[in-house]
């Protein structure tokens, strides 16, 4: 009988060779082909499944950002967008998107009595959840860049303030973003929610420790990283808006 | 009670784009994973993990509601990888990796292997695993995906030639070629016991 090949041993290895009982029977009584076995064997034996890095901090998120705006619409039958869930979502969302609206014109600079206004409440609550976004990350980086090695208390009592502000149209934001089904913002908004709360009614005067802690929070979270991607997703849409909607002034 | 994966693909296929992100966090950490084993390369495995999800999306008609998504998204994972590694083969120029008797990795070099490797250069297996990287780097991007597939993954020879594209036989070959070329690469650095011993006349 002749030798095995080496194709004939690689894939005897995998039990995916053809005529197997051949190769076993020739395999027990040949000494040469034993040992080219034995080699094949120790050296796949040592080829480990190679270790895979941990992805990234939030991969599944940062994946769907990135996806988002790429994806296409798929279009609907006449039968399936009347049956679509999201559009009795919608329905219910625009009450509330008028509460938002009325909302955002409180947090927002009026503009002068002179100016026509003609006002998408879409356009106005993506205006102001931008700014809204903006304010809050301002006041986050302040905290962030506070000497952390300070050994005297600081005087948060302006912090606790901004946050208590940002608190109030922070809930409207985040019903109206869930509302419109956009769980990114919403989901942002909420992470933004809470740590806002924790600040808010925190102590006026905060040790080192108390400040070390409300920034870990806001790192572990990537709280900052996450309002400038959805920052600038809002930026994107409120210019699209205003493209589409030419010359029409807030 | 947890949504099916077919659940939310009607749900995408009737409209609710937004539904495809929980797809998207079901799977792309094993999507990640893989597409890891057969780049070597963190940031080649995160790109290949958007093209598979913007490809799954683009196809979605495509799926049959009663398969499972995972395996479909799989297939199409592999290919996107396939595709992905063809394309940097063929941008890489052909003196990239250069023969050396002192390799040096950082300059691509890499060592061939002699018929009679000496004691001094049976290393350990953590020489093995550097070596590894770079044999690889030598294979086709077919025998890359079909060793990948068969030896790290313990996919059939049918589930590869499915992926690929290939009859049984032809994904057979594959996975061989691809072994005879990391054999000719790692034997000089691998530990395999006694020398070989001549044969004549093989198969059976």
């Amino acid at each position: 009988m002749n030798h095995l090949n080496e194709e004939q041993i690689v894939l005897h290895y995998y039990g995916d060779a053809e005529k197997e009982e051949e190769i076993r029977a020739h395999l027990a009584q040949c000494q040469a082909c034993q040992a080219e076995f034995e080699r094949v064997r120790l050296l796949l034996g040592q080829i480990e499944p190679i270790d895979v890095p941990e992805p990234p901090t939030f991969f599944e998120e940062k994946t769907w950002l990135h996806l988002r705006d790429r994806l296409p619409e798929k279009r609907l039958g006449f039968r399936q967008w009347l049956m679509s869930p999201k559009r009795w979502a919608l329905a219910a969302g625009a009450v509330l998107l008028l509460a938002a609206a009325f909302a955002a014109g409180r947090f927002w600079p009026r503009p002068s009595q002179n100016t026509r206004l003609v006002a998408d409440p879409q356009r106005v609550v993506l205006v102001a959840v931008g700014d809204h976004l903006e304010r809050s990350q301002m006041l986050l980086v302040e905290i962030m860049n506070a000497d952390p090695n300070s050994r005297e208390t600081l005087d948060f009592t302006g912090e606790q303030q901004q946050a208590r502000d940002l608190l109030d149209a922070n809930h409207l934001y985040r019903l109206s973003a869930q509302h419109v089904d956009d769980p990114q913002v919403a989901r942002v908004l909420d992470d933004l929610g809470r740590v806002l709360a924790e600040i808010a009614n925190g102590p006026t005067e905060l040790s080192p420790g108390d400040l070390k802690e409300i920034r870990a929070r806001i790192q572990s979270q990537e709280l900052l990283f996450k309002i400038r991607v959805v920052g600038s997703e809002v930026d994107s849409k409120v210019h699209r808006q205003q493209a589409a909607a030419g010359n029409t002034r807030i | 009670m947890e949504v099916t994966d077919a659940a939310v693909v009607a749900q995408v296929l009737a409209g609710d784009r937004e539904a495809f992100r929980l797809l998207v966090e079901r799977h792309s950490r094993s999507i990640f994973r893989v597409a890891y084993r057969m780049t070597g390369d963190q940031h080649d495995a995160e790109e290949i993990v958007q093209e598979t999800f913007l490809r799954a999306y683009r196809s979605l008609e495509r799926f049959e509601l009663r398969s499972n998504f995972g395996t479909w998204l799989y297939r199409i994972a592999v290919n996107r990888t396939l595709d992905f590694l063809s394309a940097r083969k063929s941008q890489m120029h052909t003196n990239r990796f250069q023969i050396a008797d002192n390799p040096d990795p950082e300059e691509g070099q890499v060592q061939l292997a002699t018929s009679s490797p000496g004691p001094d250069r049976l290393l350990l297996s953590a020489e093995l695993k550097k070596r590894l990287a770079q044999a690889l780097a030598l294979l086709t991007p077919a025998e890359r995906v079909a060793f990948t597939m068969r030896h790290m993954e313990g996919q059939s020879i049918e589930e590869i030639g499915r992926v690929l594209n290939l009859k049984a036989s032809a994904a057979k070959n594959s996975v061989f070629r691809a072994v005879q070329k990391l054999r000719q690469q790692l034997e000089p650095f691998a530990s395999l016991g006694p020398q070989r011993v001549p044969r004549s006349g093989a198969g059976v």
